[in-house]
């Protein structure tokens, strides 16, 4: 690089009299810089930056995707506060993210405890706990609403072997709930992979002093597993909460009645936020409604993940440096 | 420089390498076919997929032979999203499409549907041909803007095992069918449902429906009407004859455990339900998958003399966006599929009715069975169909959940249609 950037004297005469200041050659490079991060730059204008831009103009409009969008400035947000089914779709969706947020990290964290143990066929295990993560969510959501068919699911038959007689799961308004964090938690080989990891990150000396000092399994994990891969806890709660809050592919596929048809679920149970979204952007062609509830998501979510931001302080260790 | 990496030859070229991917990456997908002499190309890109994707094919050919101008090539693309933003920008991906009645209004209302008006002139498409109840779907602001290719219309279906079994005749009465429903609801030794007397297809098409064969209607010119006295009624009548019958948790339990709707462990066709109300596309379904089921069809109960024959009709229609590019083409093509002899070789693939009247005598019909009751009620003067508006998706989707509401014991009609009309300010108008 250091043969570009060199100046030959005659070179800088004529830059001189165009009244650049760099070099012809350091203004080249920039270009070339340009150009190799072009595909970048195109897609973060394109694609991420004049989207949420307009979004936030589409927000203070009426707009229904096909005729130019009209000014109604804080219409739409008053709307959401007097609508009953935005308040019902925004609570479903904060009951998801506190039912399956907590039950998600317990479940990783303890799995990966579980994977880390060396028995034999460790690999094998790891690998089928990873494997629905890798099925689409759409299918698995097919294959769950048949599993929890109340007729001819195997969920109710198995309980039915321990006396259990199943509930209605996707017609219950109480169960359509815990079926949708059951489906969700399916896929939660990947955030217990992330925790195996930080695991083998924990020092064994740590182990070792603490059985010396004769604390037992339970006083291990809280004095030295706990603090140590609370920094990953952290991360995984702040991307576990945005995944639940913009949950929209396992509840669609659940309560879905027929193709190409909007259903809630029973009692609208399993209208999600993003779902509710959804229907006014696509199904009610109603754009700048749902721009100002995209934006009020994003609100929302920056708030939530400020607050455990903040609580962080009080359980995350970040060692001893 | 002879060291450097970056020759400048070879930067340059790189570079202009890196801004060319980038510029083909973000064309791509914008490109449109055109073509200047020669016969003009049609793109018919349609929901229907499977037999009727079929039968289209075979009718798309017999077109593309019969003359040299125009060339329909048939695409089958079920995804309605990818239909509504194919319409949303300037370039269209096709010419002609089609879609349901009730999507018309809110679509004409937003400027995506060309209207049709000079074309059913210049092609001399007889609309008094066409079922009266469909065509009000057509129409936005006093011009059509669709044109229906099949038609749809729901009657009371029965199990003839189950009703001889129970020693009941077909009613014809509300009281009739209310008596019926009672009989030939069966509960087990535990309370739970074995056998139900009716059951519904989906709760939002049964339910309003009976709001018409009650008298009622669901909208008027000034808009959604949720709580006129018929509907109430309709509802009411519902929620006292078969809900509170067996109970609402017990009918919810029922329904969970219901099988895929038409598959043959749908509920009708298992025989766990004695009636049920739904479309004429069940006669197709059934000599499919239920061969064995001896079923009957008849008229939807009238709640009085003048209410007789009463149904809802709903229809498949063919439109031409605004942004086709070949707009004449497009109808001339549009009045071949609803040409009689074209309709009837597609409404009798999957058993779907005819939407010009003229047809309902054909013979071609006759093997549909009890395909004269539906075709039948299409003529009625209580035949009637759900207003095509800006709102009509929103209104659905609250009246749904009103029903839902009812059905589940949590709201009684009144209630439970009150609340839709405090829904209804919100709507698109």
């Amino acid at each position: 690089m250091s043969m570009l950037t060199r100046r030959r004297p005659e070179a800088r005469s004529t830059r001189r009299r165009e009244g650049s200041k760099r070099p012809r050659s350091t203004r080249r490079s920039f270009w070339i810089g340009v150009a190799f991060a072009s595909p970048f730059i195109v897609g973060f204008f394109g694609l991420f930056a004049y989207p949420i831009l307009a979004s936030g103009y589409y927000s203070f409009t009426d707009f229904n995707l096909f005729q130019s969008p009209d000014w109604v400035g804080l219409d739409n947000y008053e709307q959401m506060a007097n609508d009953d089914v935005f308040w019902k779709s925004l609570a479903n969706t904060l009951v998801l993210a506190v039912m399956g947020v907590p039950l998600t990290i317990a479940i990783a964290l303890g799995g990966a405890h579980l994977l880390n143990t060396p028995i034999k066929g460790q690999p094998l295990y790891r690998a089928v706990i990873y494997l629905p993560s890798i099925i689409p969510i759409v299918v698995g959501g097919y294959l769950w609403r048949w599993l929890l068919n109340t007729q001819y699911g195997f969920v109710n038959y198995f309980l039915s072997w321990f006396g259990i007689s199943g509930p209605s799961w996707l017609q219950e308004p109480d169960w359509t709930k815990p079926a949708i964090v059951l489906v969700v938690l399916w896929t939660v080989g990947g955030t217990m992979i992330i925790y195996l990891a930080a695991l083998k990150d924990v020092p064994h000396e740590l182990y070792e002093a603490a059985s010396i000092d004769g604390a037992g399994p339970w006083r291990r994990f809280l004095n030295v597993t706990w603090p140590t891969v609370s920094p990953v806890t952290l991360f995984q709660v702040i991307v576990c909460l945005i995944a639940y809050l913009q949950i929209f592919t396992e509840p669609y596929v659940l309560a879905q009645e027929r193709l190409n048809n909007i259903s809630s679920g029973p009692d609208q149970s399993m209208l999600t936020y993003a779902m509710y979204l959804y229907q006014n952007a696509f199904v009610y062609l109603k754009m700048g409604y749902a721009s100002a509830m995209a934006w009020v998501l994003f609100i929302v979510t920056l708030i939530v993940t400020l607050v455990v931001l903040a609580s962080s302080k009080r359980w995350v260790h970040y060692g001893s440096k | 420089m002879k060291n450097s990496f970056f020759t400048t030859s070879r930067s340059r070229r790189l570079g202009v390498i890196a801004i060319a991917t980038t510029a083909a990456l973000a064309l791509a997908g914008c490109s449109g076919g055109g073509d200047s002499d020669g016969p003009t190309t049609l793109k018919f890109s349609y929901l229907w997929s499977g037999p009727e994707a079929k039968v289209l094919e075979t009718i798309i050919d017999d077109f593309n032979e019969s003359q040299d101008d125009i060339v329909v090539k048939g695409v089958s693309s079920p995804d309605q999203q990818k239909q509504l933003t194919s319409m949303s920008s300037s370039n269209g991906s096709f010419d002609i499409s089609d879609n349901f009645g009730e999507n018309v209004g809110s679509w004409a209302a937003k400027g995506v549907l060309a209207p049709l008006d000079e074309y059913i002139e210049s092609e001399s498409i007889d609309l008094d041909d066409f079922a009266p109840a469909a065509l009000e779907q057509m129409k936005h602001d006093g011009q059509t803007y669709a044109l229906p290719i099949a038609v749809h219309s729901f009657q009371l279906l029965y199990n003839k095992t189950l009703l001889d079994k129970a020693g009941v005749e077909p009613p014809t009465t509300m009281d009739e069918l209310a008596d019926a429903v009672e009989k030939l609801t069966v509960t087990d030794d535990a309370g739970k449902i074995s056998q139900l007397g009716i059951g519904d297809a989906k709760t939002l098409t049964t339910l309003t429906t009976m709001g018409f064969a009650f008298g009622g209607s669901w909208s008027d010119k000034n808009g959604p009407t949720p709580t006129d006295p018929g509907n109430i009624e309709a509802v009411d009548w519902w929620q006292k004859n078969v809900v509170d019958l067996v109970g609402a948790d017990n009918l919810a339990d029922f329904k969970a455990g219901e099988g895929q709707y038409l598959s043959a462990e749908d509920s009708f066709f298992s025989g766990k339900v004695a009636m049920i109300i739904d479309g004429e596309w069940r006669a197709a379904s059934a000599s499919e998958v239920a061969p064995e089921l001896d079923w009957g069809v008849t008229s939807i109960p009238a709640a009085s003399p003048k209410l007789e024959n009463s149904t809802q009709v709903t229809s498949s229609t063919l439109f031409i966006p605004t942004n086709s590019k070949h707009k004449d083409e497009a109808a001339e093509f549009l009045s071949y599929l609803l040409s009689p002899e074209v309709m009837e070789k597609f409404s009798l693939t999957l058993g779907n009715l005819p939407a010009r009247t003229s047809l309902l005598d054909s013979d071609a019909y006759s093997d549909l069975p009890n395909f004269e009751v539906w075709a039948d009620a299409l003529t009625s003067p209580n035949a009637q169909s759900l207003a095509s508006a800006p709102y009509s998706a929103e209104y659905a989707t609250d009246l749904d959940n009103a029903f839902d509401d009812v059905v589940r014991g949590k709201s009684k009609a009144e209630k439970a249609l009150d609340y839709v009309t405090t829904r209804t300010k919100s709507y698109t108008k």
